[in-house]
């Protein structure tokens, strides 16, 4: 058998040429990172990192990474972020050394019931199927100029899918909502609110104007007539015929009460029996 | 006519991306937008402008060369070295690039270390090593292939900006119609051969 | 001068509708109505700030009274077209579609006229000043349709020279007839009127756009504007001529910058119709309570043109016009292409209503929008040299910086290009969209 004779002095070399050319470029290499040494703050990509990641906007900032850049700065804690679980943003916290910072979870809600079996239309609307687009042409097809055009633009906003439309109405599913607010800004009704997320019961309708109008638009609007405020005053309000649950008061009402209440109309009722009702056609009685 | 060859061959006829199928990541990586296929052409044609001009500088004098009356043929080195060369070009682009334009570092992100192990890179180093080209031609040879993998890039790059706003059948949106458009990109370039 | 050897003038782009729709009513003299019972006088005519109500809910008002006085320079008056008791003041079905604020006056049946301002017979020798002041009395806006203040038009800042003025006499759109009814029987007023406005603007150049379908028109204002500095020139009819940019393109040969006024190109142009109400409130003192309405459409009984009072609801004008034979598909304040369709029969007539259109079913029937099939006839007919289908397919997409690059804020709305789109698509309400999204970023 012929080995190839190996031939020590060119080992040798190619050993010597790679280290010297490694040492050589690793050299440059350090003195230019050296003079091209840019300041930043490893922190904020550490945060970034920690975060969600699903840019929704709901902390009020451009996204993550400016979210991660104002809690390093000291500007927001980290329980600001409402898409975060309490376990990320003790993380973050724990990270940064600051406060987790307590935030009220919210959430979303389509304060209308009148779908297309419930609300009258104007007229006949042909053009772009967006609700900002019919809003241009005579105020939108709806008589009611205050309720839902259900013609989806916040729920193709809404980063984690939790609008859906049914009948031609915008409801939100509270379970996958997280409150980030993206859905309220795009509405051009101003028909969908932030609420807290304990609030299980809500008056579904939008318009101030008078009960008897209303009616004869939508059969499913708020009349304006009292009945939940005299029963409880304390959780109900009533402002320009239009009810109201107080979000602020200390205890929010519940299924119970909306019972006792009996609401002529049906627009005060529980998230789940306004998504049954819509499902079926409209909440009117 | 031998720099015909070298400017006009290696741009056109024998490109990179388009005829020789070398360096399909960035490709497709940084063609979404023009403003980013913009900043990596500047950097692929400076990279393989030095890199083919540094290694074809090794190859000629430091892989081969006689000392103290030894002759050292350290050929089997060629491709160890030239990854190491052309990796600390890139690192160096990138350590400048991150002060200068922050924008555009952040913009190329992954695909800027991607210059480094990137065939089209080592594979105009290697071809240049194959052909024996003194130090000079070798280097326009690099410089104009960036130049050929650049106007490849450029031009897809506009193409995909107008296929954004197209409506193809939705199981060919995103990266399935680049991948066609880029494969009737290369037929068209097909018809350069025989150029020169 | 040899008159039918003038070159016609015009501009590059726009479009021709099929059928003009003016034979309807184009050889119907204008009549005038019998006195309603009630008006329910709008109380934003104009652009700019609403005007504030001077009168309260019981008062007795005179015609030409003054109910409402103009909010700040850019706002007009707002006069009573009856005598009779102001009832209330509340919001009437407005013409965008919105409720909107109104005067309701109860007509007494007298139609006596409270006293009106003393007529300038020497306008020209009198202060443009004056004039102004007498305008903006008057209550005067562009009556061609954009409704802005008179007084605020024929006052161009100083740094923008004006040399050129320019009525418009194009009424390129279709089935509107009344500026031509208006030129056919009042052709002494829109001279004097364009006169005046000469006089106020200090420049000695006039000229009035009438399109050629408007021969008669053309040959009576030529006869009375013999001795005058007024020059008619005829145009080719193309629409949009009746555009401000277009006119000022075809009439004096000059653009309007991107983004620019008029008065950036040395022109101000008015509306025959607003010259007529100048030489009205210059020379007799009244100020606008009434114009010529065109109430056309082949579903009525009796389509015309007649000379309604500011405050007229839509339901009388229509009863005017005998009522309908079919159901409409839609009515239309303003002409087809860039009028505002109705949502209800309530809304009142204002001083810039130069139509009311009723379309039959097939004429308002939308075919469904399918893809853009890149014709080019959209490019074809922009009179602004855009490139609609660029604009719209970057709008859907949502890219606004793409559309704001492509001018998309320099169109005017016209609806050209949705006019001749043979995919349907729907160019307009795309372009109002990017526009109201663009000023919502601005």
């Amino acid at each position: 058998m012929m080995l190839c004779a190996v031939d020590p002095g060119q080992v040798l070399m190619a050993v010597a040429l790679m280290t010297g050319a490694g040492l050589l470029l690793g050299a440059v290499i350090g003195l230019v990172a050296r003079l091209f040494r840019v300041e930043g703050d490893s922190r904020v990509d550490l945060v970034t990192e920690l975060l969600p990641g699903a840019n929704c906007g709901g902390c009020g900032k451009a996204g993550c990474r400016d979210f991660a850049k104002s809690v390093v700065a000291g500007e927001n804690p980290p329980g600001k972020c409402p898409v975060s679980t309490r376990e990320q943003a003790s993380a973050i916290a724990l990270a940064l050394g600051v406060e987790v910072g307590e935030v009220v979870p919210k959430k979303a809600v389509v304060r209308c019931s009148g779908t297309l079996f419930t609300s009258d239309r104007v007229a006949y609307y042909s053009g772009i199927l967006k609700c900002s687009s019919a809003m241009l042409v005579g105020g939108g097809p709806k008589v009611c100029r205050y309720g839902c055009l259900g013609m989806g633009d916040c729920a193709r906003k809404c980063p984690f899918g939790a609008i859906e439309i049914v009948n031609n109405l915008a409801v939100v599913h509270e379970e996958l909502c997280v409150g980030c607010g993206s859905c309220a800004a795009v509405c051009p009704r101003g028909v969908i609110a932030i609420v807290p997320a304990a609030s299980a019961v809500h008056v579904y309708c939008n318009s101030p104007e008078k009960g008897a109008e209303k009616r004869k638009v939508c059969r499913s609007a708020c009349l304006g007539c009292g009945k939940c405020v005299r029963k409880d005053p304390e959780k109900f309000e009533l402002t320009a015929s239009l009810a109201r649950v107080k979000y602020s008061a200390p205890e929010v009402p519940d299924a119970a009460e909306v019972e006792a209440v009996g609401c002529p109309t049906g627009a005060l009722t529980t998230i789940g029996a306004h998504y049954q009702a819509i499902r079926k056609g409209g909440t009117e009685k | 006519m031998k720099y015909l060859e070298l400017t006009v061959g290696a741009a056109l006829v024998y490109n990179f991306v388009l005829s020789r199928f070398l360096g399909i990541c960035p490709f497709l990586g940084v063609s979404k937008r023009l403003d980013t296929a913009l900043g990596m052409s500047g950097a692929v044609i400076f990279v393989m402008t030095l890199a083919s001009g540094a290694t074809a500088l090794v190859y000629r004098y430091l892989l081969r060369f006689t000392a103290g009356g030894a002759i050292y043929d350290l050929g089997f080195l060629q491709i160890l070295l030239f990854i190491l060369i052309i990796a600390a070009l890139v690192q160096l682009i990138e350590i400048v690039l991150q002060k200068s334009s922050p924008k555009l570092y952040q913009a190329l992100g992954i695909y800027l270390p991607l210059i480094t192990t990137n065939c089209a890179v080592l594979g105009a180093a290697t071809i240049n090593a194959q052909s024996g080209r003194s130090v000079l031609d070798a280097t326009i040879f690099g410089c104009f292939s960036g130049v050929g993998f650049a106007l490849a890039l450029l031009l897809f790059a506009s193409l995909r900006e107008k296929l954004e706003l197209a409506s193809p059948p939705k199981a060919m949106e995103g990266t399935p119609i680049a991948l066609v458009t880029a494969g009737i990109l290369a037929m068209a370039f097909s018809g350069f051969a025989g150029l020169c | 001068m040899n008159k039918s050897s003038r070159d016609v003038m015009t501009f590059e782009g726009g479009i021709h509708p099929a059928d003009s729709g003016k034979a309807l009513s184009e050889n119907r003299p204008t009549l005038t109505p019998p006195l309603l019972e009630r008006y329910q006088v709008l109380l934003c005519e104009n652009v700019g700030k609403p005007p504030k109500p001077v009168v309260k809910p019981g008062d007795l008002v005179g015609k030409y009274q003054l109910l409402a006085a103009a909010e700040g320079f850019v706002s007009a008056n707002l006069h009573a077209p009856t005598s009779g008791k102001v009832v209330k003041i509340g919001e009437v079905p407005g013409p965008m579609g919105i409720p909107a604020p109104a005067i309701e006056i109860e007509a007494d049946g007298e139609d006596a006229a409270a006293e009106v301002f003393p007529p300038l017979d020497d306008w020209r020798d009198t202060d443009p000043k004056v004039l102004i002041g007498r305008i903006a009395d008057c209550g005067l806006v562009g009556m061609g349709g954009a409704s802005f203040p008179t007084h605020v038009k024929l006052s161009p800042p100083p740094d923008k020279p004006v040399d050129t003025l320019i009525l418009n006499g194009a009424e390129c759109e279709p089935f509107l007839t009344a500026d031509h009814r208006l030129m056919l029987e009042h052709p002494r007023d829109v001279i004097t009127g364009a006169q005046i406005m000469a006089h106020i603007l200090g420049v000695n150049r006039i000229c009035i756009g009438i399109e050629i379908n408007k021969r008669d028109a053309i040959e009576s204002l030529e006869t009375l504007a013999e001795g005058t500095p007024v020059r008619i020139v005829p145009l080719k009819v193309r629409y949009p001529q009746g555009s401000e940019k277009h006119l000022i393109r075809a009439i004096a040969g000059r653009e309007v910058p991107s983004g620019g006024l008029p008065a950036d190109a040395g022109c101000v142009v008015q509306n025959v119709a607003t010259a007529a109400a100048c030489s009205d409130a210059v020379l007799h003192g009244l100020p606008l309570v009434e114009r010529i309405v065109t109430v056309t459409g082949e579903v009525l009984c009796h389509p015309g043109n007649w000379k309604l009072r500011i405050g007229t609801p839509l339901l009388e004008a229509l009863r005017l016009a005998g009522g309908v034979t079919d159901e409409p598909g839609k009515i239309i304040f303003g002409g087809p292409m860039m009028g505002f369709a109705q949502r209800s029969l309530g809304v009142p007539i204002a001083k810039n209503t130069s139509g009311i259109l009723l379309l039959t079913r097939e004429e308002a029937l939308r075919h469904r929008s399918t893809s853009c099939i890149r014709c080019g006839r959209c490019l074809q007919g922009c009179p602004m040299h855009l490139s609609p289908c660029l604009l719209a397919t970057a709008i859907e997409n949502g890219r606004w910086n793409l559309a704001a690059q492509n001018h998309v804020m320099d169109c005017i709305e016209c609806g050209a290009c949705a006019y001749v789109c043979p995919a349907h698509r729907p160019l307009v309400q795309l372009m109002r969209s990017a526009k109201m999204e663009l000023r919502k970023r601005k």
